[in-house]
Parts: C-alpha cells; structure tokens; sequence
C-alpha cells in the first residue's frame, strides 16, 4: 500500500529523480493543456464543459488513426486537434448555445448526453479494447542523458509544444482583435452584435479553440498513454482540479498547478500508489477551504 | 378545534398512502406467477430510492449533486461488508440484516454528512464538481482497498443472509417484500420531509438563498442537512442492491450511474414529487426499448437526453401539468412557473 | 431607537456617507429623500450590516450595533424590505410568508409537522390580513403583479416581527394609483405593528402625504430635518430640487 522506501530512495538517486520529474512534467504539462481548454471556455462563455474529456478522447483517437494512415506524427498531432476543434464547433452550434442561459442542470445534461455518444462512437469505430500508439518514428531516437536520467526526445517535444501552443492561445486571447472581441461579448453579447458583430461565430470559434486543445492533448498523449473509450473522463476530474487549484481562469495558475499535479502523481504512483487520487484530493479540498480563489486566480467562487 | 380527520392531516394521509402502497406490493408479490415482474420491480425499487433522494437535492433544495450514487454504492457496500464479516452475523444472528441496513444507512449518512459539509458552502458549479470528485474519490478507495472490498471485482462470495422476522432473503418473494418496504419507507421519508417545515426551509433556499438568509435561516445547515438525509436514503437503494445481487460493485458508483439519475428526475418532471419515479420507469422502458433494436444503448441514451433537454424542454409530467393548464387558460395566459408541491 | 452618529462611509476617494447623524424615535414613521446619488440606500446598507461604516456609531435601542453581521442585525430586529422585490417565486404568497414566519418562530429545521403549523398558519393568516393579500394568498408569488410582489416582499420583513423596519422605495415600479394604495398600506402596517419605520422615496408628493418626519440627504450628507410642512418651505431644499422634476421610478 505505501511503500515510502522506494519513494525515498529515489530522491537520494539524480536518475530516478530526472525519470520520475520528467515524466511529471509531462503528464503536468498534458493537464495544463486541458485544463486551459476548460478555463478559457469556462472564462469566456462562462459554460463548464463537462465532456471536455471527450475531446480530449477524440483528439487521441483520430490522431491514432491519422498516424496509422499517414505514418507522420506531426499530421497526427494536427488531425488530432482540428478534429475536437470542428466536432467541439458542431456541438456548440447544437447543443450548447442553447443552454448558455439556462440552469446547471440543463448544460451538466447535456455535456453528459454527448458523453455518451462521444463514447459509443468510439468503441463502435476503433473498438472496445486498449489501443497504444508507442512513440512515433519521428522519435525513435537516442534518449537524451541528463544527470543519469533518461529523458526521451518526445517528452521534449511533448513540453515544447504545450508550452508553446498554450502561450499562443493566451496571446491571441490577450492581444488579438478575436480575443479581444470575444472578451467584450462575453461581458456584454447584446452591445457586442449591435455593433455588427455575430457574436454566436465568435463564442462558437472560441469553444471550437477550447477544445481543439483537449484534441491536441490527447493526441500528444497518444504515444505515452493507451487508449480506451471513457479515457475522458479521468483526465476531467483532473483538469478540474487543476483548475480549481490554479484557479477558474487563471492560465498561469493552471501551468503551476499542473506541474504540481503531474509530479505528485509521477512521485505517488512510485510511494504510494493506492492514495495519489487521495492526496489530490486534500490539495484541492485544502484550496477550497484556505483558498478558494485558487493559487493564482481572480474571483472567490462564491 | 376540529376533529382529527386523518385525510385532513397531510403527514398521516402519506403515511395511509405508503401502507396501501406496501401493500399493494405485497399483493402483487403474493400473486404473481414467475419471478420476472418481482425482480424487474425491485430493480425499480432500487433506482426509485436513488432518484427520490437525490430529487431531495435538486428538486426541493437546488442543489445539483453530480456525485449522488457514490451515497447509494456506500449502502450497498456498508451492507455487505458488515454481513460478510463472521463476527457479526455471530454476535446479532436473526437481528442481522436489520442492524446490517441500519449501519449501511447510518454510516452513509456520515460519509455524505461529511461530504456535504465541505461542498455546501460553495456555488453551484464547484458543488456539482466537488460532489462528482468525491464519487470518483470512493471509487478509487473502493477499488484501491482490494483485501477488504474486493476491488475491482466487487463484493466476493456472497452476502449471508441470516433469516429473521419470518424472512428468508434468499427466497425471491421474501427479498421482494424486503426492498418494497425499504423503497415504502424512503419514499414516505421523502414525502415527509417535504410536507415539513423543514421542507419549506429547503424551497426558500432554492428560490432565493439570499433572501432566506435575510430571514434568519441557516442556509448552510439546511444543506448540509438536505446532502446528509439524501445520502441516508439513497443507501437504502444500495442494500436493496446488494440483497437483489448478493453482492456490491463499484459500477454502482460511477459517474454514469449519477448522470442518469439526473437524467430520469429530468425526463420524469423536475417540478412534481412523483417526477422522478415516473423517470425511473420511463427510462427503463427507454433501455428495453432501445436494446431490442440495438446494442449501442449509450449512444441511444445520449441522444434521448438531448432530446428532452433541447427540444422538449421538461419532463413528463411538467408536460402534462402544463397541457392541463393551458387547457383552463385565462385569456390573458403567463409563462406558467410550477410549484413543487 | 434607532440612532445614527457621525457616519462616515468612503469609497476610496468618495465620501458617500458625511458625517450623518440621525435620530429616529421607536414608533415614528419617517422618510429619507434626497436626489440620486444622494447615499439613502448606501445608508440603508450600514445599518443593515452589508457595509461597514468608515466611522462613526449605529445605535438600536441604545445597543451598538455598528459593523455586526446582516444576519446578527436581522435577530436584533432591523428588518428590510427591497427595492426589486426578493421573494420566492415558486412558492404561493401564504406559503412564502408562512416560510418567513416559520424561520422567525426557530421551526426551521422541525420534521415533526406538516407544513405550517398550527400556530405558524394562524400568524400567517394574521399577516395576510394586515397586508391585505387575502385574495391573493393562494396564487404563486412569481405570478402576482409587480406592486403585490412588492408588498410580498414588505410583508416577509414584516414576518420578523421587527423593531425598525426599513423600505427601500416601497412604490418603486408601480403605476399612480397603486402607489397611493401601497402607501395607504404602508402607513396601515406602522400604525397596526406599532414598529419604528424609515423609508427611502423618490415621489415627493408620497413622502409628504405619508411620513412624519422628512430627512434630506445630499451629497452623502444631511441636507434638512422636520416635518413636511417644514421641509416644504425650506430654502435650500428647495435649492437642491429647483428646476428637477420628480421622476417616476420605473423598477
């Protein structure tokens, strides 16, 4: 059940250490993506997309396929995204946009509706069982050796391009006349389409943006993580708590949380595996309780 | 003062209503030729409990709990446990299953008593959230603690079921009269809870939150009280359950479980009492319906929900309730809004 | 009763309370006027608790209550009704007032009666009565007029059994005629409950009808005290209200 020894030993050894730091800061940096798809929708359209683990789910899938058809990881890692991006866009026009004004109840329905489908379609196209990508061609190269560790060369290319697709979206949010549009219509849509604008395009884009990176997560996850319908819904609760823990529209706040997240699953599962959900758990609850604006967030959620 | 009249009276005229019910049940159970109609009824027993709890919740309190069947699960868990366990069986022998129903529904009671301590004190979207992580938190204890719970595999090798008041639980007409009386028994609490002022408390916090804390009233106790009482009677659900399968899984408290019982509250009619029992049959005619044309019952499930929710709107019974009073429209006709009464 | 001294409230670089000192004497029906932006409700919200004062004491009955809790305030008995009606629209206006009575008689979390009790249901009806919603009592609350939900809302503070009840514009919203009749009301309830009652009002003509002392405020701070026939004559009220002409509120 705990095995504090192994834990323990392997912060006295630098191999284990970059091993295990390495691999937390991926599975950190795969949080940080989605959960920055669930903050900036939930900033914007103040919407929380429950079936943001489908796309994520979507985006793995389709990568899979895309890789095993076209043999280019790269193609694969942008089907993967475009994919969650252009179904994210359907289902908003569909089903979302008409719940933004209605209660709770009604869009945690629906986001579960879509669950549901995202799910069965899935095992009806890929199948049931357990798929695995392994590491693309691209990358079946000489690990790099740091400090006695082993970092292998797609964890840095995992990092680089989290790193810089999350930046990207946050410039074009902060910056960009889109961002800056759809920031004004999500405070006042009325006064934003007298204007001229069609808000419902922009708030559809956006949500289309928030999922596209769930879709990328998963699909740069492929290589590491195997696949299976219902994978959403583990990296939902997570990103949740990422979320909470960073704090509800804070991207900065996610990335600390995230890193934060991903090495104490990456150091739990070696000393004690049965309790990493459980210490996850009390960060937040202890969030929640000490502070409930999150690390690096705005607005209590009160 | 008038005489006691006992139609007059709204608690005792639920409690006639669950004595004819009980025993309606019971009629049937002793007349009913094969075994189908009885298990089929106590499967509906059983998610009838789970939804008129958590309709405690999200009808009458406005609080939406994503996370309500890991309450249910812990019912059958506490249940099991207790009577696989030889000391115990050794030390109640007949008052076994009994005191066993009364630990599942007490130490459930603390388990969401707990929960509901930390999660009421926040808005809507973080409770909904927090609820649903301490469902998927149970589920990973549950499957973590494998020596004691069976993990993945669920509950092994049978619940003893000692005999007792006359009742062999392992009869299929007495497991039946069983679970009537715990589904009876729920449902009468529901009702009375709601007919009391403490139920009137619970609809001041749904309309308004802010205001009921203007009028002196204690919002956060009357949650945490509202999360506790329907954890409690959701577990009766869970040993219904665990007496039907002589066993407990950790399905029983997956995600899919609590979405649905939104689901069946929804389809049901979110703004009557009986609402949600006529969701729970509605959608287990939904699932037979579907399985007969089709394996993908999920997809099928999916769709059928965003069709109540996008195109319809509200529940059955909501549907009626307003046919019924467009039917004796003023000419000058509102936006109806309903009453849970 | 209820006495304000040397309150002071600032916001940053506005003073939207100066240095205002008031006196209400328990039983009195008084008003506070004055144009917008004046501070009335911001005034309302010190002594009700949801701001604290900058500086300076509220004192009720001699007790000071200053900076306590809203919901300590509301157990002391200062009882307020709102400008936008707060009610409970899904409950029918007997249920609603029974509600409120039934919070105030500590029944809260009772389990052991159908809803109301006995003696909850007699003071509601008692209520009813003294608001005059007996023909309304059965429909729903989000399905009464604008001018009954006002009332609703009035007769939920009136639930408490308060000592000082204040009333943030009672006629807000309402057409000319309902106007007069809520304040017919108004004047009916402070006379029949005996309670001090302090009210915010926009419509002049209404505050001089009805109240018995007039307070203006201006610029956060107080313009003028008296009666209306005082406050009628007085020059720099007057002054303040030259050339504006009294505006009809909508909600």
């Amino acid at each position: 059940m705990l095995d504090l020894d192994a834990l323990l030993n392997c912060f006295s050894a630098t191999s284990c250490l970059v091993t295990q730091t390495s691999t937390g800061i991926i599975i950190g940096m795969l949080l940080f993506l989605v959960a920055s798809g669930v903050t900036l929708i939930f900033g914007v359209l103040h919407v929380v997309n429950f079936a943001h683990g489908a796309f994520y789910m979507i985006g793995a899938y389709t990568a899979w396929s895309a890789y095993t058809a076209t043999g280019s990881y790269y193609l694969a890692v942008l089907a993967g995204a475009l994919s969650a991006a252009v179904i994210g866009i359907v289902f908003e026009r569909l089903a979302i946009s008409r719940v933004y004004k209605e209660n709770l109840l009604m869009q945690l329905l629906v986001c579960y509706a879509f669950v549901l489908v995202a799910d069965d379609a899935v095992k009806m196209i890929w199948g049931a069982e357990y798929l695995a990508m392994g590491i693309p061609a691209e990358f079946r190269v000489p690990p790099y050796r740091f400090a006695g560790g082993v970092v292998p060369p797609f964890y840095v290319f995992l990092v680089a391009t989290s790193l810089a697709v999350a930046i990207a979206c946050l410039l074009l949010i902060r910056y960009s006349r889109f961002g800056k549009i759809v920031r004004a219509a999500a405070q006042n849509a009325s006064m934003v389409s007298v204007l001229g604008i069609r808000v419902p395009v922009y708030f559809a884009a956006l949500f289309g943006l928030g999922c596209a990176l769930a879709g990328m997560a998963g699909a740069l996850a492929a290589p590491v993580r195997s696949m299976t319908p219902g994978m959403g819904l583990s990296i939902l609760i997570d990103s949740f708590i990422v979320t909470v823990i960073g704090g509800m529209g804070s991207i900065p706040g996610a990335l600390l949380a995230a890193i934060l997240l991903g090495v104490t699953r990456s150091f739990g599962s070696l000393g004690f595996p049965l309790f990493v959900d459980g210490v996850m758990f009390i960060m937040m609850v202890a969030i929640l309780v000490f502070r409930p604006q999150g690390l690096l967030g705005e607005r209590a959620p009160r | 003062m008038t005489r006691f009249h006992p139609f007059a009276h709204p608690f005792a005229r639920a409690a006639l209503l669950a004595f004819a019910a009980f025993c309606g049940f019971l009629l049937v159970g002793a007349i009913s030729p094969g075994t189908w109609l009885l298990d089929t009824l106590t499967g509906l027993f059983a998610a009838g409990l789970l939804v008129m709890s958590l309709h405690l919740l999200i009808g009458y309190t406005g609080l939406i709990s994503f996370g309500h069947a890991a309450y249910y699960a812990s019912g059958g868990y506490i249940f099991g446990m207790v009577l696989q366990t030889p000391a115990f069986v050794a030390a109640c022998g007949p008052w076994s299953v009994p005191l066993a129903t009364l630990l599942a529904f007490c130490g459930t009671g603390l388990f969401a008593l707990v929960v509901g301590s930390i999660c009421a004190r926040l808005s809507e979207i973080y409770f909904a959230f927090l609820t649903l992580a301490f469902q998927m938190l149970f589920v990973s204890i549950i499957q973590g603690l494998v020596h004691y719970t069976g993990g993945d595999q669920g509950l092994m090798g049978g619940i003893p079921r000692p005999a007792f008041l006359g009742l062999d639980l392992v009869q299929v007409r007495d497991r039946y009269a069983f679970s009537a009386f715990l589904f009876v028994a729920g449902v009468l609490a529901v009702r009375l809870i709601t007919l009391s002022s403490f139920g009137a408390s619970l609809r001041m916090v749904r309309d308004n939150e802010r205001r009921a804390a203007f009028l002196g009233v204690n919002t956060y106790l009357v949650k945490v009280l509202a999360f506790t009482a329907a954890g409690s009677i959701a577990s009766l659900g869970g040993v219904v359950l665990a007496v039907f399968t002589s066993a407990a899984y950790p399905e029983w408290a997956s995600w899919s479980v609590s979405g649905e019982a939104i689901f069946m509250i929804m389809l049901g009619g979110l703004h009557s009492f009986w609402g949600p029992l006529v969701g729970v049959v509605a959608m287990r005619i939904i699932n037979d319906l579907t399985l007969l044309y089709t394996t993908h019952t999920e997809m099928a499930k999916g769709l059928a929900i965003l069709f109540v929710v996008l195109v319809l709107k509200r529940g059955i019974l909501d549907w009626l309730a307003d046919w019924r009073k467009a039917r004796h429209a003023a000419p000058s006709v509102k936006e109806q809004d309903h009453a849970a009464p | 009763m209820l006495r304000l001294e040397h309150l002071v409230k600032r916001f940053g670089g506005l003073t939207a309370t100066d240095d205002v000192s008031l006196n209400f004497p328990a039983g009195s029906l008084s008003a506070i006027i004055g144009p917008n932006g004046a501070g009335k409700t911001t005034l309302f919200n010190q002594i009700t608790g949801h701001l604290v004062p900058t500086s300076g004491r509220i004192r009720l009955e001699n007790e000071d209550i200053t900076g306590l809790k809203p919901a300590a305030i509301v157990r002391k008995g200062i009882g307020r009704a709102f400008q936008i009606a707060s009610i409970f629209p899904s409950m029918t206006v007997r249920e609603a007032l029974a509600a409120a009575v039934t919070a105030h008689r500590r029944a809260t979390f009772s389990l052991g009666s159908a809803f109301p009790r006995r003696d909850i249901a007699d003071r509601t009806d008692e209520l009813l009565g003294l608001l005059g919603m007996e023909d309304v009592a059965e429909r729903i609350s989000g399905q009464i007029s604008h001018g009954d939900q006002k009332l609703l809302d009035v007769g939920l503070a009136l639930a408490l059994e308060p000592k000082v009840l204040l009333l943030d514009e009672p006629a807000a919203g309402m057409g000319p005629e309902e106007r007069w009749q809520m304040m017919a009301t108004v004047q009916r309830l402070w006379k029949s409950a005996n309670m001090t009652l302090i009210f915010i009002e926009h419509d002049i003509e209404l505050v001089f009808r009805t109240a018995e002392v007039i307070h203006v405020l201006r610029y956060g701070a107080v313009l003028a005290s008296g009666t209306p026939d005082e406050i009628r004559g007085h020059p720099d009220v007057i002054e303040a209200y030259l050339g504006r002409e009294t505006v009809e509120e909508t909600a």
